[in-house]
């Protein structure tokens, strides 16, 4: 006797149909994303030679436009800031007869040098959400300074300077 | 009672937001088997209802929905495969090598789409041998029978095109020599050449063009040349199965030999004294 | 065909108004079909659930291919160094063969060209539309006609030595022969099937023939400098 649990032929086979389908929807989707997403990138290394530590003379900021990071030698050493504005991308630049870091773009200004409870990095003023990340430095065996853009450093930390 | 997942579904379908999008919904009915098709903005190409007999297989081997099938394989496996090529001279060979070794399931859609562009060219022969051999050109479908030789040129110059994309041997001197005969045209062959190429050899200028062709261009078209293909076997009277022809099932309810009578024009009045069948 | 007495319009002449379709139906005519007292079936779901499965069988079918065979893909292109033997895609190979007997003027843009016009008018000639067999009718003017012109085609074929589309030829002819001493009184099924075969039936048949050929010797026969070649000597 048919009881209300019975599947009927049409609707077993309905189920299993649509039960392949999803299965094969659910393969299909997972493997579109893999495909997706590349396995190989043809880009720059995010890891910079900027050559020997005595180009960077003491109380100087170097800006390299090329690779956006400036190199900051101060009293405690070599440190990296990322040259980008955290705002919206822009490239900042240094003002010298200001003493700090400005962006063209929306006038977001930071310290480059530490100021009472302000460290270098820090924003001064602006739309900015966040200071300059500090950039890992560090020296490679030919004696040259080397910058992972990749990889960010705690401010002022011991290890975010280079002391030669 | 804890709802089942079907009874679920039942909600779903009735929501306003689901009746907004569809606007006929499912059923089992003439009618509303009939609107699945009427109300479909796509599938409105289509008439409701058809005849019977042009379900047969031994008629068509259902060739031209498998070529329609390829052409679908075809663009669904070319789109992906755009993603990580560059049309540029030499990186087109190192993202075709990049595509079989380092994209995740890049191989499998390289051998799907190449399999079945040689088999879309086969179907599309064999597509037309078939129509000519079961006389389904005759009239009224005569443009519809010329329709299918244009998707067939086309057919052949997007596998053409596709040729030259992995910049390998193999397509570099295929199309350098299929173009040198486009060459041997008379008065016009150099011209046509130098247009097809965008140059005088098989350069960079030669696979930008090939490739807005192959993927651009003549999608398109046969896109386009399709739908006016469809559209036409549907008021043409549908696919072509001889005994159910009006001719011939005249001839059944006369008793004259039925081989389909010379000439016999679709739509002339009928000289079977005025009765209409019906 | 409008017969002024099958019915009566009323026009409405009022500019403002939307057009109204007006639909005329007169006797003894539709628009394209004749009602029939055929069975019909839904488009949906007959059709389309037939065509999902047709097109889902092929589909198998090609991934299953895909997964077993790559394409082909040989060294980066080298202006500089031609291969040998340098090859079209399969379905030129038909017309590479031909490019071999005669000049690329003849085999490449006489021969293709021709053969799309002919393709192209196909249904527009009474001679396709004839359903009898090409000898039921007229046999004393039609068997010399065809007996010229296959021994005259035979010929050309045979001066130029294109003996890979001469051998099809022949046998084609030959079949006509045979059709055309054959009727539907014939012993065997085979002779009342050839002879009643149409004109264009054999036309179309000598041409697919010629074509499979043509293209099976270039992708399977032809090695270095297009030279005959056993297929198993190296495709």
């Amino acid at each position: 006797m048919k009881t209300t649990e019975d599947l009927s032929r049409r609707q077993f086979f309905t189920k299993l149909g649509l039960g392949s389908l999803s299965i094969a929807a659910v393969g299909t989707a997972a493997f579109s994303y893999q495909f997706l997403e590349p396995n190989v990138l043809y880009e720059p290394s995010p890891v910079v030679n900027a050559g020997k530590p005595d180009r960077y003379p003491l109380d100087s900021v170097t800006l390299d436009v090329n690779n956006g990071i400036y190199i900051i030698h101060s009293q405690e050493g070599y440190f990296s800031l990322s040259a980008v504005c955290t705002h919206l991308g822009c490239l900042t630049a240094w003002k010298p007869e200001l003493n700090m870091i400005a962006c063209p773009c929306h006038g977001s200004k930071f310290y480059v040098q530490a100021q009472g409870d302000h460290k270098p990095g820090d924003k001064i003023e602006g739309p900015a959400p966040k200071p300059l990340p500090w950039k890992r430095i560090w020296l490679n065996d030919d004696g040259d300074l080397l910058v992972d853009r990749s990889t960010d450093v705690p401010p002022l930390a011991r290890d975010s300077f280079v002391r030669v | 009672m804890a709802k089942t997942l079907d009874q679920h579904f039942d909600d779903l379908r009735s929501t306003r937001v689901w009746r907004s999008i569809f606007r006929s919904g499912a059923g089992s009915s003439t009618l509303k088997r009939a609107m699945a098709i009427q109300q479909n903005v796509f599938l409105h190409l289509f008439s409701t209802k058809v005849r019977t007999r042009m379900l047969s297989f031994s008629a068509t081997w259902y060739l031209g929905t498998l070529t329609l099938g390829t052409f679908l394989i075809l663009v669904a496996t070319g789109i992906p495969l755009m993603l990580y090529y560059h049309p540029s001279v030499p990186q087109a060979y190192a993202d075709t090598k990049d595509l079989q070794f380092v994209v995740s399931s890049g191989l499998f859609l390289r051998n799907l789409h190449r399999w079945s562009a040689h088999a879309m060219v086969f179907l599309v022969f064999a597509h037309m041998f078939k129509v000519f051999y079961r006389g389904a050109y005759r009239s009224p479908r005569e443009f519809n029978w010329v329709i299918g030789v244009i998707l067939l040129l086309i057919t052949l110059l997007l596998s053409y095109t596709g040729y030259l994309l992995p910049w390998d041997q193999l397509a570099y001197w295929a199309i350098t020599v299929g173009s040198n005969i486009a060459s041997a045209v008379p008065v016009i062959g150099y011209k046509i050449h130098f247009l097809l190429l965008g140059g005088h050899a098989v350069n960079a200028n030669a696979l930008l063009r090939f490739y807005v062709l192959h993927c651009m261009i003549l999608p398109l078209t046969a896109i386009f040349f399709i739908a006016i293909h469809f559209w036409r076997i549907r008021k043409d009277g549908g696919l072509y199965a001889h005994s159910s022809e009006p001719a011939v099932l005249q001839a059944q309810v006369q008793g004259t030999p039925t081989s389909p009578k010379i000439g016999e024009k679709w739509g002339t009045p009928d000289t079977s004294g005025g009765k209409e069948e019906q | 065909m409008a017969d002024s007495k099958d019915f009566i319009a009323g026009v409405d002449s009022n500019a403002k108004k939307s057009p109204r379709r007006i639909v005329f139906i007169t006797r003894r005519t539709s628009a394209q079909v004749k009602a029939e007292t055929e069975d019909q079936i839904q488009t949906f779901p007959e059709v389309m659930f037939r065509a999902a499965v047709a097109i889902m069988t092929l589909a198998i079918v090609l991934v299953w291919v895909s997964l077993l065979f790559n394409a082909p893909l040989e060294g980066l292109a080298d202006p500089s160094h031609t291969p040998n033997p340098a090859k079209a895609p399969w379905y030129f190979l038909g017309l590479q063969e031909l490019l071999h007997y005669f000049p690329p003027v003849v085999a490449g843009v006489l021969v293709p060209g021709l053969v799309v016009m002919a393709l192209i008018v196909i249904p527009y000639f009474k001679v396709n539309i004839e359903a009898d067999g090409l000898f039921l009718k007229d046999r004393p003017k039609r068997l010399p006609i065809f007996l010229v012109i296959a021994a005259a085609l035979s010929l050309f074929l045979l001066v130029f030595k294109v003996y890979v589309a001469l051998i099809p030829t022949l046998i084609i002819a030959l079949l006509m022969l045979l059709a055309s001493q054959s009727s539907p009184q014939s012993p065997s099924a085979f002779r009342r099937y050839l002879a009643a075969r149409p004109l264009s039936y054999w036309v179309m048949t000598w041409f697919l023939f010629e074509l499979v050929v043509l293209t099976a010797i270039g992708t399977f026969f032809r090695g270095p400098g297009w030279s005959l070649v056993w297929p198993w000597q190296g495709l």
